[in-house]
């Protein structure tokens, strides 16, 4: 009865042990995640590399398994409904994976066929994505001749092209000037603002300080602690300012922020006094 | 009527390499079309023109009639395989798309089905391409156009699926050539696409037989030669068949579904 679920993602008790090779016992990469992120609201998943980020994302669009645990997009149980739930899921992957076989504006409408959109609508929401991802000027030319960060930006928009009630980020500014991070920021408010629920995975804790509503600190396949940045920087440094050597010599006293309670979380201090 | 979901999946799946095909098409017509022509050249008007005659299950043929029925198998071998294993291989770690598609309704599953009912559409016609050169020059009647597309889109899937097995285990792409030099050259040079295999010994033609493109050899020659049908090819064909498309779809789906 999916009218019962307000959350558009319900993760439940997430486990995901891979399978054993040789022998040897699968990597437990996520270790019973539970949060659900509501309309609007943009969740951040804050990790080092390896702490499940990618993995988690893999088994909310259901393409891998969970070895148990639930996960609901739209009220649609991904493992069990996977065309119903993933119609309303955009996911925007780490690597890229852009069709390299289609131009700019061709790839977007065909990826929105996979979502069984109308041609004419498609076609519309293409034009609309490219324009507002400042893509339009390249919408005849092949994939390859893009930068990487108009690919990623691409990659991005492709995600937003069924208009979905989801959209997942796995560290989508990677590898962008800082003008056109700023940008897709602005384009990530305005989607939100239109009631769309994103998970945001990044280890830029500035974007994550700036864009997410909560936090979720992933270590080792676990959920350390969740909360909006400024309550985890309240609740875990107790100090008004910490200081910090940044050169030789050269002491930055500055107000705690979000990779301060990262750094305390994940047991690592390295460089980093007074926390 | 609504297209089933399942059914739209695989329809938007055959329809991105289509589209591919056609805005490549001379890429295409040359890579696909003209290998086999070239083959049917070659063996065709040059070797047919020095052997002339052979006899093969008591049936008295041209040479020329005999090898091209036989290019119409190998184009089904090559072209299948090949796009199975090469193609498929850039599309799936390259390109990444059989991951960028299985993300969005249409599932893994419906990628590789495509995948297999795309690679085995495009040998199909290039087999049918070769026919056609034969029927034009008299060596085939011109039913058995219509007769061949079954079988060689069944035997595409097969040579397809077994192409996509070889992508599903290949660590690069490098990789894909111990199939291609270990399986299908010899199949290539073994299994009576240029002589009977009646010629080859005892032992040997035992040895043909197990592999698959003997059995679609035999089945084409009866359907454009009118050789007497040699029944077990048809259940060889269908055990390959359903043991290949399993085998490749479990290898992409270990390979790919962590």
């Amino acid at each position: 009865m999916p009218t019962l679920d307000p959350a558009p993602l319900r993760v439940v008790q997430l486990t995901k042990r891979y399978r054993p090779r040789h022998g040897a016992e699968g990597i437990l990469a996520v270790d019973h995640i539970a949060f659900d992120v509501a309309p609007g609201e943009c969740f951040g998943l804050l990790g080092p590399n390896g702490a499940g980020k990618s993995t988690t994302i893999q088994c909310i669009s259901g393409f891998y398994p969970a070895s148990s645990g639930e996960v609901f997009v739209g009220g649609r149980n991904v493992y069990t409904h996977p065309k119903q739930a993933r119609q309303v899921l955009g996911v925007c992957s780490q690597d890229e994976t852009l069709d390299s076989d289609f131009n700019v504006y061709d790839q977007l409408v065909r990826h929105a066929s996979y979502f069984r959109i109308p041609a004419a609508k498609a076609r519309h929401r293409a034009q609309d994505l490219l324009v507002r991802f400042g893509l339009w000027e390249k919408a005849m030319e092949p994939v390859d001749n893009l930068s990487g960060g108009m690919k990623r930006r691409l990659q991005v928009a492709r995600a937003l092209i069924s208009d979905p009630k989801v959209l997942v980020l796995d560290e989508p500014t990677t590898g962008l000037d800082p003008d056109v991070r700023r940008m897709l920021w602005e384009v990530l408010g305005e989607v939100r603002s239109q009631g769309t629920a994103i998970l945001l995975c990044t280890h830029y804790m500035e974007e994550a300080e700036r864009l997410c509503d909560r936090v979720a600190i992933l270590f080792e396949g676990k959920i350390l602690d969740v909360d909006s940045p400024e309550k985890l920087i309240a609740k875990h440094i107790s100090r008004e300012s910490v200081e910090e050597e940044v050169r030789p010599g050269v002491v930055w006293k500055r107000r705690p922020n979000l990779e301060d309670v990262y750094l305390k979380l994940t047991g690592s201090r390295l460089g980093v006094e007074g926390l | 009527m609504r297209i089933p979901d399942s059914m739209w999946g695989l329809w938007c799946v055959w329809l991105r390499y289509f589209m591919v095909f056609i805005k490549s098409l001379p890429y295409y017509l040359a890579t696909t079309f003209l290998e086999p022509i070239f083959y049917l050249l070659s063996f065709g008007l040059g070797v047919g023109s020095l052997v002339g005659g052979i006899t093969t299950q008591g049936v008295h043929l041209s040479y020329r009639s005999f090898i091209f029925s036989g290019i119409i198998a190998q184009t089904v071998l090559f072209q299948g395989f090949y796009e199975g294993a090469f193609g498929a291989f850039v599309r799936m770690y390259y390109q990444k798309i059989f991951q960028a598609i299985s993300i969005t309704p249409v599932t893994l599953s419906e990628v590789l089905w495509g995948e297999l009912l795309w690679d085995a559409s495009k040998a199909t016609v290039a087999a049918e391409v070769v026919a056609l050169i034969g029927v034009v020059t008299g060596d085939f009647p011109a039913h058995s156009l219509l007769s061949l597309v079954p079988l060689c889109f069944l035997s595409s899937v097969l040579f397809s699926a077994m192409g996509l097995t070889a992508a599903g285990y290949a660590r690069n792409i490098d990789e894909l050539s111990y199939p291609q030099y270990l399986l299908v050259f010899p199949m290539f040079l073994f299994c009576g696409v240029f002589y009977p295999i009646e010629s080859l010994p005892a032992i040997l033609q035992k040895i043909a037989w197990f592999f698959p493109l003997t059995s679609v050899n035999a089945l084409v020659r009866s359907l454009t030669l009118g050789l007497p049908l040699q029944v077990q090819a048809i259940p060889l064909l269908f055990i390959w068949l359903v043991l290949l498309v399993y085998v490749a779809r479990r290898s992409m789906f270990r390979r790919l579904v962590k």
